[in-house]
């Protein structure tokens, strides 16, 4: 392969009328999905930012008309949220499946969590316009079309034989166009996705990263393609093999993937978590304060000595009962995100079988916004929520002098991935 | 006695237990053009394309320059040139560009006035050249696929049914053409059902039957083939 061979094959290919067609419907394809996915993640960080400054009003107005902690810790409402990474346009992972966002207060947090999850979804299926759905399940079928009839084609038009004696290069004429053929696509499909790796800010690391991925993918597809493609069978039959290896690969093992990991691990539902936790609460209001304080004590000790209840209402066991609510919640909480992680795990080794399932993987994890992102978030909220407890239930329990500036104190939450360190009190 | 240029050798071919071709023999000398006289399905096509190394023996060897082609494929191929008999080139491109293309492939490019002097002596008229060949007729691929076969500058010629599809004047040129190659010492290679044509041009002819030589004539000093011999012993079925 030499470069006047290059440039006589790109310049003789990038005439025909149905490669240029599927250039530009590449090139559209991706552009596309780059646009939808750049609109997406425009409309997440407009809503962060919309909400962050309300919330902040929210807050401060209750601060202004409440006169004691219980009260300021019940009418406000704290800000949650995992802001989508840069390269998250590329891959919007699963973050329409998962909550991003959460408006948490200091009351039981399970049912909180789980309000908008019913479904406990875990393997995303193909389907969504993304670059990760276009480049991991698009672009190998128009590569299929590209080249499969590589040779097929001239086969059929009469013209192989008359190749095969002019060309000096022997089987190099067909690894040329197979790679001019392969590297236009890769450069169609990418191009979007590197002007949305800058216009997203996306680090040089991860976007040589993604880019190399994407042709290694690519290049396997194009290696299998140009394999199929010498047999002596005619385009239709070429196709088919081709097709059916797509098929299979791309919607077949993930659709089985999916109905096996759902009846072979089986567990709670965010539902069950929800109205384990609700129900809990709301008997509390008919029991004795000794059956919420008993189970509250053993797991805060330090509060075993200021448990009289000098009324019959007081917001120490109002929220003893909320915590309580999250305790008796809590068993299912933690079997729904072992299942969850099982899942995940089962989920990668479908994963193996099925290329673009395992692309569209790989991105998301880069991108943050896979399931294990999901749940990292969801953990940040447990510790920031946390948090909020540790800071009310001195001023609760010990029930100081109601200050506002003793709110000052109070902490915010902190969007980070590290879910050790999200929650930060001030 | 100059040298051997083409060479069957107890060529043998065979696909599964079905035998093609059943030791052949043939020899042609620099300069000759040789013709293979046979009806359809006689073995004539598969004889051409084992000698431009796409179908492999099954025993005896296919020879050129005394080299065995299945042994010296490439080497083989860079000596001769093809014009198959239902030319199918580049149809979004014109004859100059495919041309181009093809010399391109056989790293032998060669200057626009060649090509140009090269279509001019097929034939082809000039208003055609930039034409896309999807809008030629078969006569007009036919002239510019020979033109392209010249443009090789190859000593070897291997031609499957080359009048096909040409108008009898097109013919005629044709065959003045190849007796001119000749005279350059090109050696030519044909297959084909046209008696007259292969009579008219050939100083060899084997009439090929069931993948068998059943005859071959030999031209006299300075004369053509006797058609009629020819075209008896075609029309017995070989022996005369």
């Amino acid at each position: 392969m030499n470069w006047l061979a290059i440039k006589r094959e790109a310049h003789f290919l990038l005439r025909k009328k149905q490669v240029v067609l599927i250039l530009v419907a590449a090139l559209a394809l991706s552009l596309f999905a780059v646009w939808t996915g750049s609109k997406e993640v425009a409309q997440q960080h407009a809503t962060i930012e919309r909400l962050l400054k309300a919330d902040a009003q929210d807050r401060q107005a209750v601060l202004e008309q409440q006169h004691d902690y219980g009260g300021v810790a019940y009418y406000s409402f704290h800000l949650t949220y995992s802001a989508p990474s840069p390269l998250a346009f590329a891959s919007l992972g699963v973050r329409d499946v998962y909550p991003w966002k959460h408006r948490i207060r200091m009351l039981a947090l399970e049912g909180q969590i789980h309000e908008s999850d019913t479904e406990n979804p875990e393997l995303a299926l193909a389907g969504r316009i993304d670059f990760a759905f276009v480049i991991s399940v698009l672009a190998p079928f128009l590569l299929i079309l590209l080249l499969h009839d590589l040779r097929a084609s001239e086969r059929a038009a009469g013209r192989l034989e008359l190749l095969t004696i002019s060309n000096a290069s022997g089987a190099g004429l067909w690894l040329t166009r197979a790679m001019i053929l392969s590297v236009t696509l890769g450069f169609a499909l990418l191009l979007p996705f590197w002007i949305g790796a800058i216009l997203h800010q996306v680090g040089w690391i991860t976007g040589i990263g993604v880019t190399l991925l994407c042709l290694l993918y690519l290049g396997f597809w194009a290696l299998l393609s140009y394999s199929v493609a010498k047999l002596p069978s005619p385009a239709p039959m070429l196709a088919s093999i081709l097709l059916g290896v797509w098929l299979i690969t791309s919607y077949i093992v993930p659709a089985v993937g999916h109905v096996v990991i759902e009846k072979s691990i089986t567990g709670p539902k965010g539902g069950d978590i929800l109205m384990t936790q609700r129900e809990a609460v709301n008997d509390a209001w008919d029991l004795p304060f000794s059956e919420t304080f008993d189970p509250f004590v053993e797991t805060h000790p330090e509060w075993e000595n200021y448990t009289q209840m000098p009324s019959l209402f007081d917001w120490k066991w109002y929220y003893a009962f909320q915590q309580v609510g999250d305790q008796k919640a809590q068993a299912l909480s933690e079997e729904y995100r072992r299942v969850a992680q099982e899942k995940y795990q089962l989920a990668n080794l479908f994963a193996v079988r099925s290329p673009a399932t395992a692309l569209q993987r790989i991105l998301s994890y880069w991108a943050q916004t896979d399931a294990e992102a999901a749940r990292e978030y969801e953990q940040s909220v447990r510790n920031f929520h946390q948090s909020l407890r540790e800071f009310y239930y001195p001023l609760l329990f010990k029930k100081p002098p109601f200050k506002r500036e003793a709110i000052q104190q109070r902490p915010e939450f902190t969007p980070n991935r590290s879910t050790q360190t999200n929650a930060s009190a001030g | 006695m100059s040298e051997i240029v083409i060479q069957a050798d107890n060529l043998c071919v065979a696909v599964g237990s079905k035998k093609i071709l059943n030791n052949v023999n043939f020899i042609a000398h620099k300069g000759d053009v040789l013709a293979l006289l046979g009806g359809n399905g006689a073995g004539k096509s598969t004889t051409i394309k084992t000698f431009l190394g796409l179908i492999p023996p099954s025993l005896g060897s296919a020879q050129i320059l005394g080299q065995a082609v299945h042994q010296n494929t490439q080497l083989v191929r860079q000596k001769v040139a093809y014009l198959p008999e239902s030319v199918m080139l580049y149809g979004h491109l014109n004859a100059i560009e495919n041309i181009r293309y093809f010399l391109s492939l056989g790293k032998k490019p060669t200057s626009e006035q060649v090509i140009h002097a090269t279509l001019e002596k097929v034939a082809l008229q000039p208003q055609a050249w930039q034409r896309p060949l999807g809008e030629y007729s078969k006569g007009m691929r036919q002239k510019t696929a020979i033109a392209l076969a010249l443009l090789r500058e190859a000593p070897i010629l291997f031609l499957d049914e080359p009048t096909s599809g040409l108008d009898p004047v097109a013919i005629d040129e044709f065959n003045q053409l190849v007796t001119q190659l000749s005279a350059q010492g090109v050696t030519i290679f044909m297959v084909t059902h046209d008696v007259y044509g292969a009579c008219h041009v050939a100083n060899r002819i084997g009439l090929l039957r069931d993948g068998e030589i059943v005859d071959m004539f030999n031209a006299p000093e300075n004369g053509n083939i006797d058609t009629e011999a020819v075209h008896v012993a075609f029309a017995q079925g070989g022996r005369t």
